[in-house]
């Protein structure tokens, strides 16, 4: 099922501040065939977003300078992005957090240790397929 | 608040009531002593001779009656004097209690203020220990979590092969590194869970819950687990439609979880774990659906029954097949049945197995559980 055709690949951006997590999400969500874009900080995302348009975002929450909740809001205010889906990935996860990232319209919210990256390549197949 | 004393009038009373004899004698002396010396003054001057005499007899007897008759006065101006000066000690006596009284209620006051303040001020450090509980707990939780990911996906990555083959015997020592990462993982979400529990006591969203479909979804997830280690988990569902329950699907979703992890986890391979539910509590006084989860796993000892709910609590054998855990599976569960307004037991045979039981009410629009 891996698409092999570069210009048809499905692009997921991957926006995460720690190094080693984001080169291993990016490995083994590419391998499953996906174009991988990523993003270090809530900054860089937000002007990645300029040209980019990804058919996922998967969301860390806690990074420097601008917050996974604000690249969300900032997600949602534009009219190209308004639908893609969002796939909260962080290690917080205390009721106000999944409820605040629910009230700005998240597609699924992922705790990190709680999950592996083959049930997190599951939830992409599940919602890029829609 | 002072109060005046009336020193001075008392002092002047007590001297007037205080004459050495009875005033009836001395007034009647002093009477005697009058017609006497009239009589003599009068016979020394020789104004009264011979038949003179006789008028001496009523100015006598009428110096007689005034005397008997001011000494009379006298004994009752000496009683009111004597019953006043004990009204005033009275009221003296009474003044001084009531100053003492005051005295005291003032020491009260003053000690109660005392504590009020010490108690604001505990109060207040109490709170702020909590609040940097709850932080440090979340932040470590989270600051934990973090690295712990990348280790668990990178076993995860090496066991599935994505970084290239492995043999059989790395592929045995991965999955120990794996399993291990997990359990830390799971003991820091058990901490966060308590501390999370602790910190919302009212933050319970209580809804209409159909509790066979919540079971079914939860077994579910379990597919794995009991897959691996050859366990038959069996759901029985009831034959009739049970009502709905009054529960936060979450709470009760983690403590189902909770239970029938413990289940799997200490019953040996090959082991069985029941889950049912009961309608036979929906006709009593407290109208409720019973869940049983039973297994073939090793018991809980007679002696640390009464200990199997206690925080950090973990029963000596659980902790012999098991090394790791937090002890706080069963401490969490209790929590969240409580606040239901249910119910948890159990009955245990140590190296047969336990069954757990709890009950949570129906629902009932018109009285919510509080």
């Amino acid at each position: 099922m891996e698409n092999t055709n570069d210009g048809e690949k499905k692009v997921v951006m991957i926006v995460e501040d720690d190094e080693f997590l984001r080169s291993l999400t990016a490995k083994r969500v590419e391998k499953e065939g996906y174009k991988i874009e990523v993003a270090v900080d809530g900054e860089n995302a937000i002007s990645l977003l300029d040209t980019l348009k990804p058919n996922l975002i998967l969301l860390d929450l806690l990074l420097p300078g601008k917050d996974g909740f604000e690249v969300l809001k900032k997600i949602r205010s534009l009219d190209a992005m308004k639908a893609v889906p969002v796939i909260i990935f962080s290690n917080l996860g205390q009721k106000e957090d999944i409820e605040k990232a629910k009230a700005l319209g998240v597609d699924d919210f992922l705790i990190k240790a709680n999950f592996t990256l083959d049930d997190v390549v599951t939830k992409i197949n599940k919602l890029v397929k829609k | 608040m002072e109060i005046s004393e009336p020193q001075p009038q008392q002092s002047k009373l007590i001297e007037l009531s205080q004459l050495p004899v009875n005033p009836l004698i001395f007034w009647g002396v002093v009477t005697v002593g009058l017609v006497v010396a009239v009589v003599l003054i009068l016979s020394a001057t020789g104004v009264v001779v011979g038949a003179n005499w006789l008028l001496l007899v009523p100015v006598g007897a009428y110096l007689l009656i005034i005397g008997f008759f001011i000494s009379y006065l006298s004994k009752i101006y000496r009683e009111r004097n004597r019953l006043m000066v004990e009204r005033i000690r009275d009221e003296q006596i009474k003044i001084d209690e009531f100053k003492k009284l005051n005295q005291d209620l003032e020491n009260y006051a003053k000690q109660l203020f005392d504590k009020d303040f010490e108690l604001t001020l505990a109060n207040k450090r109490l709170q702020s220990l909590e609040q940097a509980k709850s932080k440090f707990v979340s932040v470590t939780t989270h600051q934990l979590r973090t690295p712990l990911s990348a280790i668990k996906w990178t076993f995860h990555m090496l066991i599935g092969e994505n970084l290239g083959k492995i043999t059989a015997e790395q592929r045995n020592f991965l999955q120990k590194g794996y399993d291990s990462t997990q359990r830390i993982i799971m003991i820091i979400n058990d901490l966060l869970n308590v501390d999370y529990i602790e910190a919302d006591k009212t933050d319970y969203n209580f809804l209409p819950i159909n509790l066979t479909e919540l079971v079914d979804g939860i077994v579910f997830e379990f597919t794995n687990q009991v897959e691996s280690k050859k366990i038959k988990l069996i759901f029985v569902k009831p034959s009739n439609p049970l009502p709905e329950v009054a529960a936060d699907p979450v709470k009760i979703g983690m403590m189902l979880e909770n239970l029938i992890d413990n289940a799997v986890k200490y019953t040996p391979d090959g082991g069985r774990v029941t889950i049912s539910l009961s309608d036979a509590r929906i006709n009593s006084a407290r109208s409720s659906v019973e869940v049983a989860i039973a297994d073939t796993g090793i018991g809980i000892l007679p002696a640390e029954k009464d200990k199997i709910f206690h925080r950090f609590f973990r029963g000596s054998n659980a902790i012999q097949s098991k090394p790791d855990g937090s002890g706080l599976g069963l401490f969490i569960a209790q929590d969240i049945v409580e606040k239901h307004g249910g119910e948890i037991w159990f009955e245990s045979k140590a190296g047969e197995g336990t069954i757990f039981h709890f009950t949570l009410p129906i629902f009932n629009a018109e009285t919510p559980p509080k």
